[in-house]
């Protein structure tokens, strides 16, 4: 079997196809994944009993576990949980209706959300107290405090590591096959077997999704600049 | 789409006893690809630390593609078609074992961020240490090793924890080339017996219990290593120079997670 | 003795030391005045070659170094000749007051561990610091530090001392207790070059003083002849300029 370089550009276009799929899961998990993630960061900040400690033992349990395990035991428990549900209320729903990709939807946003909740929490804890005193010294509620003076910074500070977790999350998109999603991997897979050309075909997807990790870091440098992180300091 | 036998708690116990002996395995990779790691990360650190010209830019470009490409990728990349690259210059290693691919592979990718964890420890030492060290007369390499090294160490160590619990997250992907590694373990036995949340919920116990003991073990090397940073009080104040964040604080902008891929 | 030669430092296009020649007698301590940017820490770093000179020579007792093609050893050779006190302190974080005067003797010199130790702790009880041996430089204050720095720079036993602003870096209140031991130990009778802004200290200590500015010397003398009579405009401007004017308040 010998190395075919041109069939490396035959696959690249055949994966083009299944970037669409690996992005949205992407999108999504990472959307869903930062609401998660600011509202377990609050309860976490703020120690509102029971919500507090539930989101620190998610966060806990999510970051001490790989991302494939929670994608087996939310497509192997979440049918269970549903169908248990459903016969108790009555919904006539079953989980074998349910697609696929909902469940890669649905377990890596339970896994962003736990990476995000860091993230929120260490921007959050970033900004200088003495800025929400200033804020509450000229009058401003809580709300307007943290909506006008304590986000905008704490996003600033934490700009980087939510780009790395969204790189993060790009990256573990390709576990999505395991539940036959046909993301850029499971692509790759296909093109690889049916040609018996697995290097090339690989070699194809490695590139797509170099390229589209370039793509989020020079966004995000851009991004950068125009919040005018002038005042950043450490070493990254 | 099936639901299996139904739930049994019991089965979780005897799951985790029947994985606990696969954890060997696992720690075998961790093992394994971590000594790969350094050694390649101290490589490809070397020519960025000391300038070297092109060496420099291949480091550049290794570390942004080992970063900038999933871990799943690289190891279907490397198994496939490291035996095809090498058969051109007539080294046949299609016979290697599994492993063999499996800790070269996440070796090579854990290398990539320890090149830079090492890096940016490296240039966080105080360049006035250096300098002391020379004034009274050291050599290149002993101001290296007595001086420079000691200190970078102790600021690498949330790094290095984040990422030794990192990879052993990732070693999860290894079933898929089909060793017999924790979850590989898990989904066999899940599929044998029709238990397949019991089982899943002993795999996610046992990396929480392994996760857990490693970081207490890294902090507690962190703290002895640090134990001359003892800044308090009324010390602190009058103490000019140092005016860092905390050090971990300072780290968090290196990512140990995914990303930095920047050429 | 030190002679410097023709000394000179280009960074870039931009020439920061020019054909500089000084040279410093046994027992000399010598004042370095100037402005910032005129060359004084440069001249100062390229003794011990912590700046790497663009030309000129360097001789050190008999030791002649020739700068546009020193050798890995004449630098070496050099930095075991000569010791510094930095503006920063630069102590080894890691280890305590008694391992960092130590390091020299033990790593460079190679003296026997227990000889070391001896000869440690008679200098830090010099500096006045016996009961702090086993301190970190994190639990010293600045003034401590610094005095850790200069009993490790006095435990190489060197033929000169380079003190780069040595207390520029202090809080007002410990300088004095830094000065107090760099006094003490000039007195003995040690070379010493020392960059500072300290007036007192060059008009009280000091037998020779150099006044800088942009990278040549302008003028150098006595102490005495350069603070209160000195003969170049530039030097009259620097001085006008640092030492505060009497002022009457109503």
């Amino acid at each position: 079997m010998k190395i075919d370089p041109s069939f490396i550009w035959t696959a690249f276009v055949q994966l083009l196809s299944a970037i669409p799929t690996t992005l949205m899961i992407t999108a999504v998990s990472v959307s869903v994944g930062f609401v998660i993630g600011v509202i377990t960061a609050l309860f976490r900040l703020y120690r509102i009993p029971v919500l507090g400690q539930i989101s620190t033992a998610y966060v806990t349990f999510i970051r001490g576990t790989p991302m494939l395990t929670h994608l087996l035991l939310i497509y192997f428990g979440l049918p269970v949980i549903i169908d248990g549900l459903s016969g108790w209320f009555g919904w006539g729903f079953k989980s074998a209706s349910i697609p696929m990709i909902a469940f890669a939807y649905i377990s890596f946003s339970i896994t962003a959300g736990a990476y995000m909740s860091e993230v929120v929490r260490s921007g959050l804890l970033a900004v200088n107290r003495g800025q929400l005193e200033a804020a509450y010294s000229i009058g401003m509620t809580t709300f307007q405090a943290l909506r006008r003076i304590v986000f905008p910074q704490a996003l600033a500070f934490s700009l980087p590591n939510l780009s790395n977790s969204a790189i993060g999350m790009l990256h573990g998109s390709t576990l999505a096959f395991t539940v036959s999603v046909v993301d850029i991997n499971a692509k790759a897979q296909i093109v690889a077997s049916t040609n018996w050309k697995f290097f090339e075909a690989y070699v194809a997807a490695a590139v797509i999704f170099w390229g589209l990790t370039v793509l989020i870091e020079r966004l995000t440098a851009r991004l950068e600049k125009r919040i005018q992180l002038y005042n950043r300091g450490g070493v990254a | 789409m099936f639901v299996g036998a139904p739930f049994d708690f019991s089965f979780v116990i005897s799951a985790f006893s029947k994985l606990w002996s696969t954890l060997g395995i696992t720690l075998l990779i961790v093992g394994g690809s971590l000594l790969t790691g350094i050694l390649i990360g101290f490589l490809i650190a070397f020519p960025r630390l000391y300038r070297i010209p092109v060496l420099e830019q291949f480091s550049k470009v290794y570390v942004s593609f080992f970063r900038g490409t999933p871990i799943l990728i690289q190891l279907f990349l490397f198994y496939y078609g490291l035996p095809e690259l090498l058969k051109l210059v007539h080294l046949d290693i299609s016979r290697a074992p599994v492993l063999f691919f499996v800790i070269l592979t996440y070796g090579l990718h854990t290398g990539a961020f320890m090149s830079e964890m090492i890096r940016a420890s490296v240039t966080a030492v105080d360049r006035g240490q250096v300098e002391a060290a020379y004034a009274i007369g050291m050599k290149g390499h002993q101001a290296f090793t007595r001086i420079v090294m000691p200190q970078a160490l102790a600021v690498a160590v949330p790094v290095f924890s984040n990422m030794v619990i990192a990879l052993l997250k990732d070693t999860s992907l290894a079933f898929t080339l089909g060793v017999m590694e924790l979850t590989g373990k898990a989904q066999t036995l899940g599929a044998l017996t029709q238990h397949f949340i019991e089982a899943y919920l002993a795999l996610a116990f046992i990396y929480l219990v392994v996760s857990f003991t490693l970081e207490k073990l890294l902090r507690a090397a962190e703290r002895r290593l640090l134990k001359h940073e003892q800044s308090d009080g009324a010390e602190r104040r009058k103490f000019r120079i140092e005016r860092k964040p905390s050090l971990r604080a300072m780290f968090a902008g290196i990512g140990a997670e995914k990303g930095g891929a920047k050429l | 003795m030190i002679q410097l030669r023709q000394l000179s430092k280009s960074f870039g296009r931009q020439q920061v030391l020019k054909s500089i020649d000084l040279t410093v007698n046994q027992g000399d301590v010598v004042v370095i005045l100037g402005p910032s940017g005129s060359g004084k820490t440069t001249l100062l770093r390229c003794i011990n070659y912590l700046e790497k000179p663009s030309g000129g020579e360097i001789a050190i007792g008999d030791y002649r170094v020739n700068c546009s093609r020193a050798s890995k050893k004449d630098i070496h050779t050099l930095r075991q000749k000569t010791a510094m006190v930095f503006q920063q302190y630069n102590l080894f974080r890691h280890k305590t007051a008694l391992e960092n005067v130590m390091e020299g003797l033990v790593i460079v010199k190679k003296i026997p561990k227990e000889e070391a130790k001896a000869r440690s702790i008679a200098l830090l009880e010099k500096v006045g610091l016996a009961g702090k041996l086993d301190a970190y430089p994190s639990q010293l204050s600045g003034g401590q530090q610094q005095r850790v720095g200069i009993a490790r720079a006095l435990a190489l036993e060197p033929e000169v001392i380079l003190f780069d602003e040595p207390t520029s870096a202090l809080d007002p209140e410990l300088v004095g207790e830094v000065l107090e031991v760099i006094r003490k130990i000039a007195k003995e009778g040690i070379t010493m070059i020392v960059v500072t802004h300290e007036m007192g200290f060059a008009r009280d200590v000091a037998n020779h003083a150099v006044f800088m500015d942009g990278g040549v010397i302008v003028e150098e003398g006595s102490p005495a002849e350069l603070l209160y009579h000195p003969r170049e405009e530039r030097t009259k401007q620097f001085l006008k300029r640092i030492t505060p004017e009497p002022s009457y308040s109503i």
